[in-house]
């Protein structure tokens, strides 16, 4: 799969962002040419060549800031990922297999949980629970986990009610088997889709939070708090917010881009399974849409 | 046992229809290339509702052409059938006729023409008169060709309203006749309901109900009664039969099945890869086929074709 | 024919009368009883861990009214008087029992009663996310109508990559964007604050503008995306194919068939988009200064105020309910295939 993925345009596009990206969050704090820290003599500088992107109010360097809270925002985008990838995908593959109760069950929760607006949620549980952006990242993947349990639901669903199954189980395999051998191989490409959403769907939160000053410590650089402390000065540098802004809407157009990529090589099914485009109504209960760039 | 070709025949393509079939007329002259019988004419030469004139369907984009010159001509209360086997072209005629080719087709060749108009001058809006109020069509899976978040008989109504500028109330009422005039039971309750929550049977009426709203002269039936059992494909034939004798509506009858066609028409077109390899009146065609491909399917149909015990009452 | 008579055909046994019935207020109730049984169950378990956020978090009223200094007879005390020591399932069934009576209790900050609070803050909120709603389908309506009518054109991709665009914009994003153009730059707008409607639509609108915008993005790019995928779809469907075999022109087949096939997913789409603009509304009432909702929310979760944020949650979940309830019903009017599904 990953070497057709790559044999597109938009998928070699959206991997080299995304390796790009990857390669600011290992070794951002490296390729930093100032200490992100480090006040200096010149607030609200421009461009200059000591200074790539200008200084901000205290005069610390902002390609520096920029390169070191890079790894924030990536370790964070990735722990909503999996966390939702992991709390959402096995409970959707079991509920086809281990009987009503459970599907009900299960079923209701993810309505519950797709119906919690997870920013509101993120800020509340992180506050009350510790300024930690690990517990709002574990919170919000909880939250966007409906998404991997439908997708992985309706994809092992669509296994369970083919044929091949249906003599598997007649021939007596155990409910561990027939997961391993057939749901597997059909469930991934949607999984995959899934998660390069939520990555971009993790990319917003953590900028987002950020942001807003929550999760982080002040004097820690990341490119929310970047946006939020250029809001101040936007008379003196309305460009300011250009490079974080950027940084962000490129890395989240990366993974949906990827997403559509891996949807396109994976065919029709994978297209079915996702929702997006063309989901028709009567579906709606099986098919949400997936949670896009906005919070 | 007699021959299945007179079954075929005996069921009601009447005497008279079997005498006039070996008229020929003037305008049938690519016809006279493949069989040489040309269309029926009752009575006299009236004009012809429906003319195709070696029409050729090509593929835009391949550039390959898909069917190869089909003529036909079509009088008031007549009926041609065209068999053959998927992919043999009679669908896209059909819908060269109705201006409605998919995408990568077109006509490449020949000509149409409607009551007079040939249609490869025709603007949008001169299309949208004449479909409906003078050539409609029905098609195999009637129910997706109904809006399914629409109820029939405001499908129905909305025909009516358009098409012949009638009053809205006036148009509910008419819409409830053309539903008990396609022999439905309870035209009222039918006309309240959405397509889904009728049978197939129930919704080929439906269809055609709509077609036959705008009083069409032609009506052209693209495997119509394919996927229905095989009596309720029984009733919707003896329904089209009906109207055509009774409005003197024009039939283009397109089947894959030897039988349907030979049930309700006086000429037979038979295709194959898109080449009509004969043509002829529908007697000629069964008793006397010229063609490998046609007597193959005269064949096959006395080796498979259970219809014939299935409906006794078809047996003369 | 002898079998012409058959009741086979006819796969709808019931009486007319029934049939009818079940149409016209049958459906409405039908949609109503089916979203009230997906979100009954979704208010208690949404409310249950909402209120057991207080237990996990250690947070006491104490700590913030008496300092970090407090003696434990003192907090022992305080938690007394909010009825903090008695057992867990008591607790959560005296807060459920109000918060059914529209009551949500006082701030551990100041006491204030926080339904009077939130219903403030919601006037703001209200304002600005009715407004990002209208923006978004009217806006998104456009590009999706457009972009399917002149599918595979350049007028079609220009509006896909817009849409493109526009979609990975946070709203935070935007919103900072507006402000340093039209704001900042422009003078066109208020950068901060709000101004109630009563004191007059001119202010109230140059106020709400600029935050409905940025949240808006979201919404324009979801639903003309779906609109779109969702119209070329219906225009692929016999039916439409049917209606022009009818005759209808090209006008009628749009607004009369295709377009209400294609409507429901969108609207489905509305339905979805609402919890994020709620969540949203927490960081663009900050960059805009308004005291909204999501300022609220903010605030009272950064200052560890229990019952607030309890208080914020209950209210965004039974926002969120009852405009699904809102979309449910519409959508049950607009498309009645939709209930063939479920």
């Amino acid at each position: 799969m990953t070497r057709r993925v790559l044999a597109l345009a938009s998928g070699r596009i959206a991997a080299a962002v995304l390796a790009a990206i990857a390669v600011l969050a290992l070794f951002g704090p490296l390729l930093a040419p100032h200490d992100p820290l480090a006040t200096g003599d010149h607030p609200l500088a421009g461009a200059s060549g000591a200074h790539w992107l200008g200084t901000d109010y205290l005069g610390r360097d902002v390609l520096s800031r920029l390169l070191d809270g890079s790894r924030v925002s990536v370790l964070g985008s990735l722990e909503v990922a999996f966390t939702a990838l992991a709390v959402g995908a096995v409970p959707g593959i079991l509920s086809v297999h281990l009987g009503r109760v459970f599907e009900w069950v299960t079923l209701r929760l993810a309505d519950t949980l797709v119906a919690l607006p997870f920013l509101l949620f993120a800020v509340a549980v992180v506050a009350l629970l510790g300024n930690g952006l690990t517990q709002a990242m574990l919170v919000t993947g909880a939250l966007v986990s409906p998404l991997f349990y439908r997708v992985a639901r309706a994809a092992t669903l669509a296994v369970a009610r083919s044929p091949y199954v249906e003599a598997a189980i007649v021939s007596g395999a155990s409910t561990g088997w027939i997961v391993r051998r057939h749901v597997w191989a059909k469930v991934l490409p949607p999984i995959a889709v899934a998660l390069a959403q939520t990555v971009g769907v993790g990319f917003v939160i953590v900028s987002s939070l950020t942001f807003l000053g929550i999760g982080v410590q002040p004097p820690a650089p990341t490119w929310g708090g970047l946006l939020a402390s250029d809001l101040g000065y936007l008379g003196h540098q309305p460009w300011a917010p250009l490079a974080p802004a950027l940084l962000i809407m490129v890395t989240v157009w990366a993974c949906n881009l990827l997403a559509d990529a891996v949807r396109d090589v994976s065919g029709e099914a994978g297209r079915a399974l996702t929702g997006r485009p063309g989901a028709r109504p009567d579906q709606r209960s099986e098919t949400a849409p997936a949670p896009s760039g906005g919070v | 046992m007699p021959p299945l070709s007179e079954k075929l025949l005996t069921g009601t393509a009447k005497a008279e229809r079997a005498e006039r079939a070996q008229e020929k007329t003037p305008k049938a002259t690519e016809a006279a290339r493949t069989a040489g019988a040309g269309p029926a004419s009752p009575s006299g030469p009236p004009s012809p509702v429906l003319a195709l004139r070696d029409v050729r369907i090509g593929d835009r984009a391949g550039g390959r052409e898909i069917v190869h010159g089909v003529s036909l001509t079509l009088t008031p209360g007549s009926a041609v059938g065209i068999v053959g086997e998927s992919g043999s072209g009679k669908t896209l005629t059909c819908r060269a006729a109705l201006g409605i080719l998919p995408a990568p087709f077109e006509v490449t060749g020949g000509s149409v023409e409607i009551d007079g108009h040939d249609i490869a001058g025709l603007f949008p809006a001169r299309w949208t008169d004449l479909r409906g109020a003078t050539i409609s069509a029905v098609f195999q899976d009637p129910a997706s060709y109904l809006n399914p978040s629409i109820r029939v008989g405001a499908q129905i109504a909305e025909v009516v309203r358009v098409k012949q500028g009638r009053s809205r109330r006036a148009a509910r009422r008419r819409a409830v006749e053309l539903l008990r005039s396609v022999q439905l039971r309870d035209p009222e309750l039918v006309s309240s309901q959405y397509p889904h929550e009728l049978s197939g049977g129930m919704l080929q009426r439906v269809l055609i109900a709509v077609a036959i709203a705008a009083g069409p002269r032609i009506l052209i039936a693209d495997e119509a009664t394919t996927a229905l059992d095989v009596t309720v494909q029984a009733e919707i034939l003896d329904l089209l039969a009906d109207l055509r004798e009774r409005t003197g509506l024009a039939l283009v009858v397109v089947s894959h099945d030897l039988a349907v066609v030979a049930q309700l028409c006086d000429e037979v077109l038979v295709m194959r890869h898109g080449e009509v390899v004969e043509q002829g009146s529908a007697e000629d065609v069964l008793h006397h086929p010229r063609h490998e491909y046609t007597r193959l399917l005269i064949a096959e149909h006395e080796q498979y074709g259970l219809e014939k015990f299935r409906t006794p009452e078809e047996d003369a | 024919m002898t079998t012409t008579e058959a009741p086979a055909p006819y796969g709808v046994p019931l009486p007319a009368v029934a049939a009818r019935t079940r149409h016209t207020l049958g459906r409405v109730l039908a949609a109503l009883a089916r979203s009230a049984a997906i979100f009954v169950p979704v208010f208690l378990v949404a409310t249950f861990v909402t209120f057991a956020l207080r237990s996990l978090s250690g947070l006491s009223p104490a700590r913030i009214q008496l300092g970090e200094e407090a003696t434990p007879e003192a907090v022992a005390r305080v938690e007394a008087q909010w009825g903090l020591d008695r057992p867990f399932l008591v607790q959560y069934g005296d807060w459920f029992g109000d918060v059914l009576h529209g009551r949500l209790g006082t701030s551990w900050t100041n006491g204030a009663d926080i339904s009077t609070l939130i219903g403030l803050g919601l006037a703001v909120s209200l304002s600005v996310a009715a407004f990002a709603l209208l923006i978004g389908v009217v806006a998104g309506f456009a590009l999706g109508t457009v972009a399917a009518l002149r599918r595979t054109t350049w007028v079609d991709r220009a509006i896909t990559g817009f849409v493109t665009v526009i979609s990975v914009m946070p709203a935070f994003v935007v919103g900072i964007v507006l402000v340093t153009v039209f704001s900042v730059g422009l003078h066109l707008f208020p950068s901060a604050g709000y101004v109630p409607a009563e004191q007059g639509l001119g202010p109230w609108l140059a106020h709400i503008t600029l935050p409905a915008v940025a949240l808006s993005f979201d919404v324009v790019a979801d639903v003309a995306r779906q609109l779109r995928g969702s119209l070329v779809g219906a225009y692929r469907e016999n039916y439409v194919t049917g209606a022009v075999v009818r005759g209808l022109s090209p006008r009628r087949i749009f607004f009369g068939h295709v377009l209400r096939n294609g409507l429901g997913p969108a609207l489905a789409t509305l339905g979805l988009k609402f919890p994020a603009l709620v969540g949203a509304s927490v960081v663009t009432e900050w960059i805009f200064g308004l005291q909204g909702f999501g300022r609220f929310a903010n605030d009272s979760a950064q200052a560890g105020d229990v019952p607030a944020v309890q208080g914020v949650l209950v209210v965004s979940i039974v926002l969120v309910v009852a405009f699904n309830l809102l979309v449910d019903l519409v959508l049950a009017r607009v498309t009645p295939a939709s209930r063939r599904g479920v």
